[in-house]
């Protein structure tokens, strides 16, 4: 077999080279063990480096009374309790940490007056706690991991998409990918796999997320048999632009709405006065994002599927000293200038809370050698994430999952591959190429988009939900029998049936369990059950493969110790 | 129905290094707005040239399409830059994409980058810090100061500024710009600081500092407007000054972060 495929062999195989992945790498690096880093893109241009508002972390440099307890129940709260109480109070514990060894491996954060990591307030925290540099924090993190990773002589895998996960009995043996360059088959034989790929964006129309960005991990975890869990818990930004393509999906700021922006429907009412007319724009995100749910719903959204947002009324050089990002950011990536007339906004898919079932302490999936990190783990943000609290994310649990990897691939004996599984893998991955007809991918996916975004989005309901799942089974029949034309060679169309299957993957997932939960918490907003349910604040959804099909069950969520109770007893 | 107004893009095409360069037209439907990624993302759903004839998905590299992380620098119109920021309403028609060609081409529109990572790791762009000692407060350094380096952490490493350095090429091994400014990054980092010298010694061998002619080109093309003239300024006055002190045989002399921080002003 070895002869037949590229085969390349190490202790720790990670999966992704964001901030979790490249920390991941330093770390089992530093213990030791061969490491292999497979990414899609390019090392050092992972969707992290988009990442602005900073890393969250009690160093109390501004504010002297906070400390990781009040993290933790900033964490826990903002979670509404469903998060993994353990894995909420490690990070909490050990971001501090993290964020100084980073300063050391030589990231520029912002200084307070006397010389100490700045902080900055967020929303859901307690007190002033994002370090951060500039509105680039994400850029610096990876700068500086990528350099000391580079200087450490990880092995890094670059444009290569992993498409299976192998396994040696229960246990995990190694990866199957191609090339997407050249579309050759490449074999990794490992005794660890870290996942770190990030989240599921690209299943809807509008996104902040990068194109990587297709539910890759998660897909592969689950097709290996490992639990996904919480996958209803999807994070939507109120307003981001929905037109023109060129920035489509880009964060449009809250500050925006607070400089004065106003909102108007297709019909130039402004809206905001039948739902909130004591507080318009600057009512609750909730709320204006309801409000913008509403009118596009009955009717009266823009031509693109959104809502007007104006701050041209304001004299053009009070926008620009005001926002002077987001001007810029318009201006230079779709010649829109914001200070000459309305913006089309909607909400834009940012970050899921859900994923792959982990273990705390070591971030093991429930297949022995399998770990995630980050966003493709779930379980630190529960319902919904602290803005800040992403990035801690990665450094914490990368570093946690780099550790326990290492350590696992030092304890177990090297696997063996199966020649069976590498070949159905090849097969699976070719048999788009074969088919003499069938359609492409591209409007299967479009076709996927489309329904996420109207059916599964920021506000969902029982009707919507299942007409999603019954479209997605539709979907899935017609990606079964994709056709791609040809060669292997550089073929877009080619990545996107392979991505193909892991979006509809996860975009069942999303949809199952968010039928399942018949209450409204955190990021999940059921329209026909909007209030909080006392026993589903006690569950998990948790899903796992069965056959060819998904079986869906809850688990309580795990008992939290007296002390963290008291703790958030008294923080109240 | 009224014809749709459309483009031209013309397009420099190798499936290999070794394989020969062909020019392809294609016919893009306009719409306003419309950057140079959409138009490669339309002819990779449809790959049909003007002419008629069916071809290949053109291969580029592109990620966030917020021009932070540097993938889609390629020539458009002559010009090294991010394809994610330029615009087809402000481009001469026909458009002309062409790969970088300072760097080994992979296909088409895509290029190995990779020597940039080889070059950091040659000037040493790293702190040598092996995390087995308690971590500490960590070091304390002044807001002024930390803006000095602000503006030259911003580098995503997108490969302009080595495109269009004459000094660049086969004869030369010179690192480029974007690795010069890294040293003088890591030099008045209060930890990277420690080992300066080593970056200066480095700076002082093959493909150093001594290969900048100063064209000054880099600075031009760089789309995260890096001060990088001055950087290899400061970077050259470093060099110097520790060639002379090397030679008086002095062991200690001020660092290079004290000396660059007195010359703008700063108090410690």
């Amino acid at each position: 077999m070895n002869e037949k495929y590229e085969t390349h062999e190490h202790d720790v195989l990670i999966i992704g080279a964001g901030g979790a992945g490249l920390r991941a790498a330093v770390e089992a690096l530093n213990q030791g063990a061969s490491v292999g880093v497979v990414c899609k893109s390019l090392l050092g241009k992972a969707h992290t480096v988009m990442a602005e508002g900073g890393i969250a972390a009690a160093m109390a440099n501004v504010d002297a009374g906070d400390n990781w307890r009040t993290h933790f129940c900033d964490t826990m709260r903002g979670g509404k309790f469903l998060n993994n109480w353990r894995m909420a109070q490690l990070h909490a514990q050990e971001a501090p940490d993290r964020v100084r060894e980073l300063e050391q491996w030589g990231a520029l954060f912002d200084r307070t007056e006397s010389g100490d990591i700045m902080q900055r307030a967020f929303g859901g925290h307690s007190f002033k706690r994002l370090c951060h540099v500039g509105d680039r924090t994400g850029l610096e993190m990876i700068r500086t991991l990528q350099d000391r990773g580079v200087s450490m002589g990880i092995d890094v895998y670059m444009e290569c998409t992993v498409t299976r996960l192998l396994k040696d009995g229960d246990r995990i043996a190694g990866a199957f990918g191609y090339w997407r360059e050249q579309g050759r088959f490449v074999l990794f034989k490992a005794k660890s796999i870290v996942i770190a790929t990030g989240g599921i964006g690209k299943a809807w129309k509008i996104t902040s997320n990068s194109w990587e960005y297709t539910g890759d991990g998660m897909a592969l975890a689950y097709e290996a048999g490992a639990e996904l869990m919480d996958m209803e818990f999807v994070q939507f930004h109120p307003t981001g632009m929905v037109w023109p393509p060129g920035v489509q999906g880009i964060l449009v700021t809250e500050a925006v709405r607070g400089e004065g922006g106003i909102l108007r429907n297709r019909l130039g009412e402004r809206f905001m006065e039948k739902y909130d007319p004591k507080k318009m724009e600057l009512s609750t995100r909730d709320v204006v994002a309801r409000s913008i749910y509403t009118e596009v719903r009955e009717g009266r959204g823009t031509e693109h599927g959104g809502a007007y947002l104006d701050i041209s009324h304001k004299p053009a050089d009070y926008v620009k000293r005001k926002l002077p990002g987001m001007y810029h950011q318009f201006k230079e990536l779709a010649d829109v200038d914001i200070t000459s007339g309305p913006m089309e906004v909607g909400p834009t898919c940012h970050y899921v809370m859900g994923g792959i079932r982990v273990d705390a302490e070591s971030t093991q999936a429930s297949i022995p050698g399998l770990f995630a990190a980050g966003e493709a783990a779930a379980g630190l943000h529960g319902a919904n994430r602290l803005g800040g609290n992403s990035l801690s994310d990665l450094l914490v649990f990368g570093r946690r999952a780099g550790a326990a990897a290492a350590k696992h691939a030092k304890e177990t004996a090297t696997p063996t591959l199966d020649a069976a599984q590498v070949e159905e893998a090849a097969r699976e991955i070719l048999a788009p190429f074969e088919r003499r007809d069938g359609e492409g991918p591209y409007e299967i996916h479009r076709e996927l988009e489309n329904t996420l975004q109207s059916l599964v989005g920021i506000y969902r309901n029982e009707e919507d939900l299942n007409r999603a799942l019954t479209e997605i089974e539709r979907l899935n029949e017609r990606a079964s029998r994709v056709r791609v034309e040809g060669s292997r060679l550089f073929n877009p169309g080619w990545h996107l049936a392979r991505d193909l299957k892991s979006m509809l993957t996860v975009a069942e997932c999303v949809t199952r369990c968010a039928l399942a939960r018949k209450e409204s918490r955190g990021a999940h907003s059921r329209l026909d059950f909007p209030e909080y349910d006392a026993a589903w604040g006690k569950k998990n959804n948790i899903i796992v493969r069965d056959g060819a099909g998904m079986t869906l069950r809850q688990i309580p969520v795990r008992e939290m110790p007296e002390e963290l109770q008291q703790l958030l007893a008294d923080q109240k | 129905m009224m014809a749709d107004k459309t483009f031209i893009l013309r397009i420099k095409r190798q499936a290999a290094p070794q394989e020969r360069v062909v020019w392809e037209e294609f016919e893009i439907r306009y719409r306003p707005h419309l950057n140079i990624i959409t138009c490669l993302r339309d002819i990779a759903e449809k790959p049909i040239t003007r002419a008629g004839d069916g071809t290949t998905p053109i291969s580029y590299d592109a990620n966030c399409l917020e021009e932070i992380c540097g993938a889609c620098a390629m020539l458009i119109n002559g010009y090294p830059r991010q394809a994610c920021s330029a615009l087809v309403d402000n481009l001469e028609k026909p458009i002309r994409l062409e790969p970088l060609t300072k760097f080994p081409l992979i296909r088409d529109l895509q290029v190995d980058r990779s020597i940039m990572f080889e070059n950091l790791k040659r000037m040493k762009c790293w702190v040598p810090i092996d995390g087995t000692y308690a971590i500490g407060p960590g070091p304390r350094m002044s807001p002024e100061q930390q803006q000095i380096g602000y503006p030259m952490a911003r580098c995503i490493t997108c490969g302009n500024c080595l495109e269009i350095c004459p000094k660049v090429n086969d004869h030369t091994q010179f690192v480029g710009a974007a690795i010069i400014n890294q040293v003088r990054l890591f030099n008045m980092h209060p930890t990277g600081n420690m080992h300066a010298r080593e970056r200066l010694e480095a700076m002082m061998g093959p493909g150093g500092i001594q290969d900048c002619d100063n064209a000054m080109n880099c600075v031009k093309v760089c789309p995260k407007s890096i001060p990088l003239t001055e950087s290899n300024n400061e970077i050259n006055r470093q060099v110097l000054k520790h060639a002379v002190w090397d030679w008086l045989n002095f062991s200690e002399g001020p660092t290079e972060r004290d000396e660059e921080w007195k010359r703008l002003g700063i108090q410690k």
